[in-house]
């Protein structure tokens, strides 16, 4: 049982309140979903549940009153909170303590001091569920996303808590992915779990919600029961900012050839400015990671690159960016490019946009930028800084330090360092990540914008939202030696790095 | 450098199956990080420990041979062939330049040299042994071992997310020089004329993302129970067994080959 009285909570340094007069009862074995625009306080509520609101942010201010299983979180311990609850974080990558499958499973059972034979009894358990879906002796951090979050949910329930809680746990799947995701929640909800979800994409949830919650500017604004839900439309969804069915996009296919590429048909033609690779091969802790033998992108298109966890997408993006030593030859222009020239006429603006700022104001992460740009004599004049930052609304930002910036902001921000910089070919890694309707919009304009101003784009993403919106064509990668895969890309599992 | 182990098939169930005909069902495959028939991870701490005594101490270039030796052969135990081939290549380069170069040619510049790879040889030795603890030892089998030796549970906490938090500084870092690659900031010239810069210019995101990425980490861990007042188990707790013993065994040979046989380095 969760009961939220009240609730208004403020974050450390914020002006403004992220919840305000939040009313909310989840029963227990019950299936909630809580979505909303980005910004909407949804995350934030799932920490309240857990306890991570307040005690991990000391100097917020948190009103009314929060219990979770009788326990008020605001005077309970978070090993107490923690023991009652489950909780699977946006990017479980990032929340694994231990290397592997059996340890990061045994890991609250052991802080929890059950005793050892206990522990092994139930992560034997545990594994053998998960055997099917993924490889247990691998490293986690080598495991494909939806892997990692098979491991995540069961690391999350090993200690048998009665609520789990869901942050985004869609957000960075593939569609079949998302299939396996729904079929572990059922069988949580099944087996009498309460589970609350916060989520973008709601209808692989349809079947299993039992009220859907619509936030708002920090509290409750619409409220579905699962029969309501069932009558709103995907139009009703995106007015409201949220996401509807997952569904692949259908791009048409990027002429290539190799062992990589999942269905090879030769390219023919040389349009003017593309990007040529040839015979590019690279091996990686003895394995061949990606085998091209040849394939050709477009200038002013955008060419979305797909494909499971370990097809070798960003080894592709790193040997076209000159990051990456590898076999073979990559032209612009049909001349050939060095590595080091490569790195100097590209750009990759990265999942993690927060490692790509480097000065201490937005006008002069910009200027920066322009000093780099190809054929300048040196320095951006405060007029052309100016327009840059103007183009991508970003003009009451200049004083600004960068990582003072939301997320978007600062997405923006690298987009607009890119286009000062001039670069020809740009490479944008899983820009949408935890990105709701609205926004994903912008994002889109974004990528659109730096391919119509002639570069190569190559756009690295698992959102079909996204590919569907943005992308003109795909290069659907696979791993060099694992042919006649199933179409579709069949299940991350069977695409791992051996 | 994380080779899983020989017959363990893609799905884990041949994991599984592959302990399953030994013991009973219940038994949890063992991690690959651990390495294949793993030491205890007191041992390994006593071990880097020793090792790092015997070669740091005066006169330690006797023992440099045999610490080469013992760090060789755990990384071929681990199958850590990257290590096992650039460990006694890299000792062979500073035996080169410290020891036959400064013979053949005797002059203050080779002189310097041989005084700097006498000490450089003592690291890259006790560094070679430090890399199989920190590759094979998980932080939950380091606070397990620790928590064995009754130490505080405050610094066993620490040293596990320590080690936990080396690799994620790691990537952070490589992604940061990465993007700064990609925006000509990287480079010998930038280096020079704008020293505190271009660190300034490295350091303020990789503190920034590391944080970022460290975040979820910890808010994860002390909600699953790191840290707090319980007594903690662990599921395979920590024995002794007979891979200590053989290390034992190997260690007493190569100290008493270090102190009667004559020492090449001397």
């Amino acid at each position: 049982m969760i009961r939220l009285d009240d609730v208004g909570w403020t974050y450390p340094h914020a002006g403004a309140p992220s919840l305000h007069g939040l009313d909310l009862q989840v029963r227990p074995g019950e299936f909630v979903v809580l979505c909303g625009a980005s910004g909407s306080g949804k995350s934030t509520a799932l920490r309240l549940m857990n306890g991570l609101v307040p005690h991990f942010h000391e100097e917020g201010t948190l009103t009314g009153t929060v219990t979770v299983d009788g326990a008020d979180t605001r005077t309970a311990r978070l090993d107490e909170l923690g023991a009652c609850t489950g909780t699977v974080m946006q990017h479980p990558r990032r929340q694994f303590f231990a290397d592997t499958a059996p340890e990061e499973i045994a890991f609250a059972m052991e802080n929890l001091g059950l005793p050892p034979d206990g522990i092994r009894a139930r992560v034997a358990d545990t594994l053998a569920d998960l055997a099917g879906a993924v490889p247990i002796a691998q490293s986690l951090q080598r495991l494909s996303g939806g892997q990692q979050q098979q491991v995540a949910i069961a690391a999350a329930t090993a200690h048998r808590p009665g609520i789990v809680l869901l942050d985004e746990p869609s957000a960075n799947l593939s569609a079949d992915a998302v299939d396996r995701l729904a079929a572990t929640l059922a069988r949580l909800k099944r087996d009498g779990v309460t589970v609350v979800v916060a989520e973008h994409r709601l209808r692989y949830l349809e079947d299993l919600a039992d009220r859907i919650i619509v936030m708002r500017d920090g509290t409750v604004d619409t409220e579905w029961s699962a029969e309501a839900f069932r009558a709103v439309t995907d139009t009703d969804l995106a007015r409201e900012g949220l996401r509807g069915h997952v569904s692949t996009a259908a791009l048409s296919p990027l002429p290539a050839t190799g062992a990589s590429v999942a269905a090879p048909s030769p390219p023919d033609r040389l349009p003017a400015g593309a990007l040529e690779l040839e015979g590019i091969r690279c091996r990686l802790g003895g394995r061949t990671v990606i085998d091209l033998d040849r394939v050709v992108f477009p200038a002013g298109g955008v060419t979305a690159i797909r494909g499971a966890n370990g097809a070798g997408k960003s080894t592709l993006a790193r040997i076209v960016t000159g990051l990456q030593r590898s076999a073979g030859t990559v032209r612009l222009d049909g001349r050939p490019l060095s590595r080091r020239a490569r790195q100097r006429a590209s750009a990759i603006v990265m999942q993690d946009v927060q490692r790509q700022l480097f000065t201490d104001t937005v006008a002069a992460e910009i200027g920066l930028a322009g000093t780099d740009a190809p054929g300048t004599t040196g320095t951006t004049g405060p007029a052309d800084t100016r327009a840059v930052l103007e183009a991508l609304d970003l003009g009451h930002l200049a004083e600004r330090h960068p990582l003072s910036l939301s997320g978007g902001q600062q997405q923006r921000l690298v987009v607009a360092a890119v286009r000062a910089a001039g670069r020809r070919v740009v490479v944008f890694d899983e820009p949408s990540s935890g990105v709701d309707r609205r926004h994903l919009r912008s994002v889109s304009d974004q990528i659109r914008r730096v391919a119509a101003g002639g570069a190569v784009v190559l756009l690295i993403s698992h959102d079909e939202d996204l590919l569907a919106l943005t992308a003109d064509q795909g290069l659907t990668l696979t791993p060099p030696g694992a042919t006649a895969r199933r179409p579709g890309g069949g299940h991350a599992g069977d695409e791992v790095p051996r | 450098m994380r080779p899983g182990r020989a017959g363990t098939g893609p799905t884990g169930g041949a994991a599984a199956g592959h302990h399953g005909a030994a013991t009973a069902v219940r038994t949890v495959p063992r991690a690959p990080g651990a390495g294949p028939p793993g030491l205890d991870p007191r041992t390994k701490i006593v071990l880097v420990v020793v090792c790092s005594a015997a070669v740091m101490g005066s006169g330690g270039l006797r023992f440099v041979p045999a610490v080469l030796v013992l760090g060789t052969a755990l990384a071929v135990w681990e199958r850590s062939w990257g290590r096992a081939a650039g460990l006694p290549l890299a000792a062979a380069a500073m035996w080169l330049l410290g020891w036959v170069v400064p013979s053949w040619w005797p002059h203050p510049v080779t002189a310097a040299m041989a005084i700097a790879c006498a000490y450089l040889i003592r690291f890259a030795a006790a560094i070679g042994v430090g890399m199989h603890l920190v590759a094979t030892t998980s932080p939950t089998r380091l606070a397990a071992g620790l928590r064995a030796w009754r130490v505080p549970r405050p610094v066993s906490v620490t040293l596990a997310v320590m080690l936990r938090f080396f690799p994620v500084v790691a990537a952070e870092s490589a992604s940061v020089l990465d993007a700064m690659r990609l925006r000509g900031l990287v480079g010998a010239r930038a280096l020079i004329r704008h020293p505190v810069r271009s660190v300034e210019r490295f350091t303020v995101p990789m503190i920034a993302a590391s944080l970022r990425a460290t975040e979820d980490l910890s808010a994860s861990a002390i909600l699953r129970g790191l840290g707090s007042p319980r007594t903690p188990t662990a599921m395979d707790p920590p024995r002794f067994g007979p891979p200590d013993l053989v290390l034992a065994a190997a260690v007493a040979v190569l100290a008493a080959g270090a102190l009667w046989l004559p020492g090449p380095l001397a």
